[in-house]
């Protein structure tokens, strides 16, 4: 919201210069986010919280500034003594019916002839234009004009346009038509309000009057309205009409009711002064008054809460400032009387803030609290992180990627499995569902990352993915992504290596290893996918994206490896209590062999069949070369293996070793026909 | 002459030898024909009968241990010359080593944040993405229909009703505080969700600290003096702070936190949009009907809450200038960190 420095001056006496007031507003927190020197005025941009409608007025702003810098509020020109003054209007045949007193609680319709409608003065237009209001007509203008001042939205309506006799505040029928002011025509539900004459709607009570009863050049007679109508119903009106207006922002923040009808009063008087009306009726409709609030102060507790000394004195100083009645009940008790402007305060804590921020937040000392530590520490958490930090020890980059995302994509890349969870009211399709997988944007980073030229690209990600069940269901997962050519040197030069399915099974194994998981295996389906079990439960998948969807994600003559697991599920194998096992006593005795197999067998085979025969002595055996090309007929892969034949209870000798050794040998051959090399 | 000096004297002239030719020299030296040690074998005769004897022994085993010396010394000259001449190692090369990946700027911002509370004694604590319309607004003392939601924008689930995206991290005070009773000192890192349109400055997810504590007597001025511990462990000593006045429906009073803009030291700068201060934080102590809401005793506690953003933090500590530099994923940004 916008104010003037010259404007505010018509209510407050100002001894700051701008700039220090910008900050005096700012530290008692209507925050001025500009300040700007216009035609010998200053504006003021203010940032005002939603809690203080009683702020969103020049008057509003000019009573805080009096209660921040002990200046007297001037005493307004449209006093109670204007009140009688002005009030000789007769009573108006003019009835107003309210259909629901919660809808609307005080109406107000003052009618004036014979005024004569032509351009605004210009001081009324300029200072509309400084807070951001294009100038209509003296008329709408004038009720403009008492909007910004005094804070209560007023609506002139063309009397002779109206179907006269009764005017009444009713919700609209379901699918009644209004044109409004801006030209539109609305078509509205029940949960707008509408004020309408007895043939048809002829404004959107509180937010926007109607294009027939418009006050136009050729207006004679107006009926002023000034109203105070249900901040939820005007928010539910506003959000079917579409569009807010300066009356609707003020209306669903609250009305200080006692405005209504000085406001109303400040606008004839002004009409007669710059219109030439003459006021003829006014008619009020209202329910009972509003209560007055009484709050409980107690001076001890907010000294306490706000760790500082206050005294009553300085209390009292304060809060009657800002407008509140004090009746002290004890030494340091009050029972405070909020004014009508401020319906923010219901309790107690309401006047703490109040003391804190006349009394300046700068002035509350810093202390530190004591801090009662609680071992309550979130072991998924610290797991999540070490993992991160395998990971990043293994080269792959932390990404972090859209969790909302188009259900399309999802779909070309071959990637859409269970029903995803959806997105009520998306921004854009990109956004339509909640992913039920990291791989999806992943991949787009890696894409993203191939096009910027990027040799070796390895990412991971762990956050949350979602699927519809009964529930929402969210769990935690981590996905890992690479593609392209890692080279790196050697002694003997630059060895490039190409990504693949390994690499992702490697990346994996360590963090498995690590974390104490046993009894987890790669189960290959098919060239494309690997699923990952640990002790029969699935946990996870790999992928190599196929053709397809390595289109939809735009990426060329590379491929790309995908893998996701599940981390809640991986995190219940986790065994994380290190146990020293002794070191071998005895050493133990290598051989290894080196043979040809057939790629139609897998290593894993070979691996388990010889730990089971191996036994007892056959201590370990692992791969320790691999090697396929020249002189290895296709179809086939070179292959060494290192068996460590070792006891707990002797050093062995090779003559022990060799038959056993020999008969391994001859099973693989008669297993899996290896050809020894 | 002294055996012993010249043994020593026979040490040091070893080890100032770096060429086979500088070995040689010293060969010559001790060895030659007109050499220390011919000189010592031919004083012999000069000595008294019974020092013959001793002093011959003396002599030959310094000779032996010269010889044996020398041959060490060839040797590693020898070999080292191989290496140099045959390997031309050049440690202006590429030194080899795997290539470490990064965390992600966001995260190292919200591990640095949390390390600091969790030093200070408090708990983190996380929770779930997808909240339920309770945990999110009326828990927090935030009416379903009133403009104080304006701030907080939301994302809901279709087929699930009253379930939304959390478009901040403080239902996870309503979670902790009705699960854990006080004294309670919590930070909870999270991913949150507001249905705002993408550029330099907004993204529609986003990521949030927030902190609470609850106890007997905690005070306004423990806000304070908490918050400015820790913006100083996160900007440094130097900075200035400041606590405004402003409101959150969850917290009374509230108070927004600025620190002195840490690009121009408060003068003033494009950063700060010439206001010298930067807004960090949003904070306040915790509004009675919050706690009436989860079940503690306004009467007999108190609490305070914050909350920060921390692509905001991390934009301003790392002088990133797009938010949406954090989702693009390029190596290029991310290794930077």
């Amino acid at each position: 919201m916008k104010v003037t420095y010259n404007w505010l001056k018509d209510f407050v006496e100002i001894k700051l210069e701008p700039k220090a007031l910008a900050d005096k507003l700012t530290m008692a927190g209507l925050e001025v986010v500009s300040l700007e020197e216009k035609a010998g005025d200053f504006i003021f941009e203010i940032e005002i919280t939603s809690n203080r409608p009683d702020w969103l007025s020049i008057f509003g702003v000019a009573r805080e500034i009096a209660a921040a810098t002990g200046a007297k509020l001037k005493n307004p020109y449209f006093s109670l003594a204007a009140r009688k003054t002005t009030t000789g209007a007769t009573k108006s045949n003019l009835k107003v019916e309210i259909e629901d007193k919660k809808d609307c609680f005080l109406y107000t319709a003052r009618i004036i002839k014979n005024i004569k409608v032509g351009a605004s003065p210009e001081w009324i237009s300029k200072r509309l234009e400084s807070v951001g209001c294009r100038s209509v007509n003296n008329v709408v203008d004038i009720t403009n004009y008492v909007l910004f001042e005094l804070g209560e939205p007023l609506h002139a309506f063309d009397l002779d346009k109206l179907n006269p006799g009764k005017i009444t505040v009713r919700r609209a029928l379901a699918g009644e038509k209004i044109l409004t002011i801006d030209g539109i025509e609305n078509s509205l539900s029940v949960n707008s309000l509408v004020i309408a004459d007895q043939n048809k709607a002829v404004a959107v009570a509180g937010v926007m009057g109607g294009k027939d009863s418009e006050v136009s050049l050729g207006t004679k007679n107006i009926l002023l309205e000034a109203a105070i109508f249900d901040p939820v119903i005007i928010r539910r009106s506003r959000q079917a009409f579409g569009r807010a207006s300066e009356s609707s922002y003020r209306f669903e923040r609250g009305i200080d009711p006692d405005v209504v009808s000085r406001a109303s009063l400040r606008a004839a008087q002004l009409l007669r002064e710059y219109c030439g009306g003459q006021e003829i009726s006014l008619t009020v409709s209202s329910s009972n008054k509003l209560k007055t609030t009484q709050v409980e102060f107690d001076v001890a507790y907010a000294s306490k809460v706000l760790g500082i000394n206050l005294t009553t004195a300085k209390t009292k100083q304060i809060l009657t400032g800002l407008g509140f009645k004090i009746k002290q009940k004890s030494k340091n008790i009050f029972n405070v009387i909020v004014p009508s402007w401020r319906q923010d305060v219901k309790q107690q804590v309401d006047l703490i803030e109040e003391i804190a921020r006349i009394f300046g937040y700068a002035q509350i000392p810093n202390t530190v609290p004591s801090v009662k530590p609680k071992m309550a520490s979130d072991a998924k958490r610290d797991l999540v992180l070490e993992i991160k930090n395998m990971l990043t020890g293994l080269g792959v980059t932390e990404a972090i990627t859209y969790s909302l995302i188009d259900r399309h994509g999802l779909t070309a890349a071959g990637l859409a499995g269970a029903k995803p969870v959806e997105i009520m009211n998306p921004l854009s399709q990109d956004q339509e569902i909640l992913r039920p997988t990291l791989m999806l944007g992943l991949g787009r980073a890696i894409s993203f990352n191939l096009n910027q030229k990027q040799e070796h690209v390895l990412l991971f990600e762990i956050a949350d993915i979602f699927k519809a069940e009964t529930r929402p269901e969210e769990k935690l997962a981590l996905g890992i992504a690479l593609s392209g050519v890692k080279s790196f040197f050697t002694g003997q030069g630059k060895i490039k290596d190409e990504s693949g399915l390994l690499n992702l099974k490697g990346i994996l194994e360590t963090i498995f290893e690590r974390l104490g998981i046993t009894g987890y295996e790669f189960k290959s389906q098919g060239d494309f996918q690997v699923e990952i079990y640990i002790q029969q439960e699935k946990i996870g998948s790999l992928l190599k994206l196929e053709p397809q969807a390595l289109n939809s994600l735009a990426i060329k003559n590379r491929d790309v490896f995908l893998g996701e697991i599940i981390l809640d599920k991986l995190f219940s194998f986790a065994q994380l209590n290190k146990k020293f096992h002794p070191l071998p006593k005895y050493p133990g005795i290598t051989r290894d062999i080196s043979f040809v197999l057939k790629d139609d067998f897998s290593v894993k085979e070979i691996l388990a069949l010889l730990k089971e025969q191996g036994r007892p002595l056959l201590s370990e055996v692992k791969v320790t070369d691999y090697y396929k090309g020249k002189q290895i007929p296709p179809g086939y892969r070179g292959l060494t293996l290192s068996c460590l034949y070792a006891s707990g209870e002797r050093t062995l000798t090779e003559k022990e070793i060799q038959p056993i050794h020999d008969s391994l040998c001859a099973l693989l051959n008669r297993e899996f026909q290896i050809k020894l090399r | 002459m002294d055996i012993n000096v010249i043994q020593t004297q026979i040490e040091e002239d070893l080890s100032k030898a770096v060429s086979l030719a500088g070995l040689e020299e010293v060969r010559v030296k001790y060895l030659g024909r007109k050499g220390i040690i011919a000189e010592l074998t031919s004083s012999i005769p000069s000595l008294a009968v019974e020092q013959r004897g001793v002093f011959g022994k003396q002599v030959n085993s310094l000779k032996n241990k010269l010889l044996e010396l020398l041959q060490d010394k060839e040797k590693i000259l020898k070999t080292s010359n191989q290496v140099s001449v045959k390997s031309n190692f050049d440690i202006g090369m590429p030194g080899m080593a795997q290539e470490l990946g990064v965390l992600h700027p966001l995260t190292r911002i919200t591990e640095e944040v949390c390390a600091i509370f969790s030093k200070m004694g408090f708990s983190i604590v996380g929770g779930p993405e997808i909240e339920t319309e309770y945990n999110n607004f009326t828990g927090l003392n935030i009416p379903l229909e009133h403009p104080s939601r304006e701030a907080f924008d939301t994302f809901y689930l279709k087929d699930y009703a009253k379930m939304l995206l959390r478009s901040h991290t403080s239902p996870c005070q309503v979670r902790v505080m009705q699960e854990r009773k006080p004294p309670l000192a919590v930070v909870v890192p999270g991913r949150v969700y507001r249905p705002d349109a993408v550029d330099a400055s907004h993204s529609f997810m986003f990521h949030q600290i927030e902190g609470f504590m609850v106890d007997e007597n905690i005070k306004f001025s423990d806000l304070k003096g908490l918050l400015e511990m820790f913006a100083k462990a996160v900007f440094g000593n130097d900075i200035k702070m400041r606590f405004r006045p402003h409101f959150f429906p969850f917290t009374e009073p509230s108070a927004e936190v600025d620190i002195s803009c840490i690009i121009c030291k408060g003068k003033g700068c494009s950063v700060c949009g010439r206001k010298g201060w930067l807004e960090i934080l949003g904070s306040g102590m915790i509004h009675p009907n919050v706690f009436k809401q989860v079940g503690i005793d306004a009467k007999k506690y108190t609490g305070f809450a914050f909350g920060m953003g921390v692509e905001r933090i991390a934009m301003l500590k790392y002088g990133v200038n797009d938010i949406r530099l954090f989702f693009e994923n390029d190596l290029r940004f991310l290794k930077q960190f």
